[in-house]
């Protein structure tokens, strides 16, 4: 099964973006749920997005230095 | 210890403790979709508070009255400013019903600022008050409140609904507040309302709180600690300015976890009973995890 990564909606109506930091993984590495997957960066901060799932990233659907919204894919967990 | 991150598109770089969880998880979603359920404004929302994560996924969230929409414009605050909404009468019976199905044992009420309102929504703070107390006897009741304009009345209107801790913010250090606050604000009024908490029976712990990484001195946070007890502070909370969007103000300098240690030593030995003092700590932050008489620096 797959999972799409999403940038979790904090309900804030005025939205919020974020720019992506680094990678913590390649695609094709096995990851558990709860490890670092990727670092994002808004205006206020550095965040970390943990894994959800335990699985194998297949695929990242945004790259280093991306702008991205809530509820944007990240990336594929294949579980 | 900085790690520089140089990518294409970054906005900022930050030192290593700069850093949070991504708000995520069935917890943080129960109570972001409650919160939704009930039409209630949380000022770890509206101000975009670092540390929403941690604490909506424990249940914990500030709640913000009087609409989201702010009568002042602070150089530091995400917080709309503009046009304010209209006061909903029903709302001190939301947040009420928010604490319970929340499971709060301590529960933070804070509001915009409402130089619109006659009393400054003073009324409408008493009534959430009692309305929280009333459906929730057993929690604890902070408020944190805008200055009110310095007015004796509509200040002791929220004090005789007795809050068990009132807070107001002094924010920053006397020296700073021609470019850090709004206009409207006055450090010494602000002092006066604490003092007038101080003063008042029945007495509820008085707090504040203050950003550091403005660009002020150890001196300077010497004269606003020193100030802050003559008034009778119990409570003093210092956390990192952090710039919540590119159209507020910079960030002046990110002060390292033992610069924090040394602002609670300097409160303590002023004679300020109770400090928290951290890159993120906000004066609502955790508020019932620290009880009274205890003091602590919190790097992380």
């Amino acid at each position: 099964m797959r999972h799409e990564v999403k940038l979790s909606d904090i309900g804030d109506e005025a939205g919020r973006h974020a720019t992506v930091a680094f990678w913590h993984i390649d695609e094709g590495e096995e990851i558990e749920e709860g490890d670092d997957l990727v670092e994002m960066v808004t205006d206020k901060a550095a965040f970390n997005v943990a894994s959800p799932k335990s699985g194998v990233v297949i695929e990242k659907l945004v790259q280093e230095g991306d702008q991205v919204a809530v509820k944007d894919v990240l990336c594929i967990i294949e579980f | 210890m900085f790690h520089v991150y140089r990518n294409p598109g970054m906005k900022a770089d930050f030192p290593d403790w700069i850093r949070r969880n991504w708000p995520s998880g069935k917890d943080f979603e129960a109570t972001r979709d409650l919160l939704d359920d009930l039409g209630l404004n949380t000022v770890c929302s509206s101000a975009q508070c670092p540390n929403i994560a941690e604490c909506w996924q424990h249940n914990r969230a500030t709640f913000l009255i009087l609409g989201p929409v702010c009568t002042r414009n602070c150089p530091f605050c995400a917080v709309k400013s503009g046009r304010p909404h209209t006061v909903d009468p029903q709302e001190p019976h939301r947040i009420a019903e928010g604490v319970s199905r929340l499971g709060l044992d301590h529960v933070v009420l804070t509001s915009v600022t409402r130089d619109d309102m006659p009393d400054g929504g003073a009324a409408h703070f008493a009534a959430t008050i009692d309305a929280t107390r009333s459906r929730n006897p057993e929690t604890i009741i902070e408020v944190l409140i805008p200055d009110l304009q310095g007015r004796a009345e509509p200040i002791n209107t929220i004090l005789d609904a007795q809050p068990d801790v009132f807070g107001h913010n002094i924010e920053t250090v006397p020296r700073l507040y021609p470019e850090v606050r709004d206009p409207r604000a006055d450090y010494r009024r602000s002092l006066e309302v604490l003092d007038t908490a101080n003063t008042h029976l029945p007495r509820p712990v008085v707090k504040s709180a203050i950003m550091v990484g403005h660009g002020e001195t150890p001196d300077d946070v010497r004269i606003a600690l020193n100030d802050l007890n003559a008034v009778g502070c119990d409570a003093v909370f210092i956390g990192q300015y952090l710039q919540p969007a590119p159209n507020l103000r910079n960030v002046v300098e990110f002060l390292s976890p033992e610069r924090f240690q040394e602002y609670s030593c300097m409160a303590k030995a002023i004679g300020i009973p109770q400090v928290v003092a951290g890159p993120f700590v906000r004066s609502s932050y955790w508020p019932q995890a620290i009880p009274l008489g205890a003091s602590q620096c919190v790097t992380k």
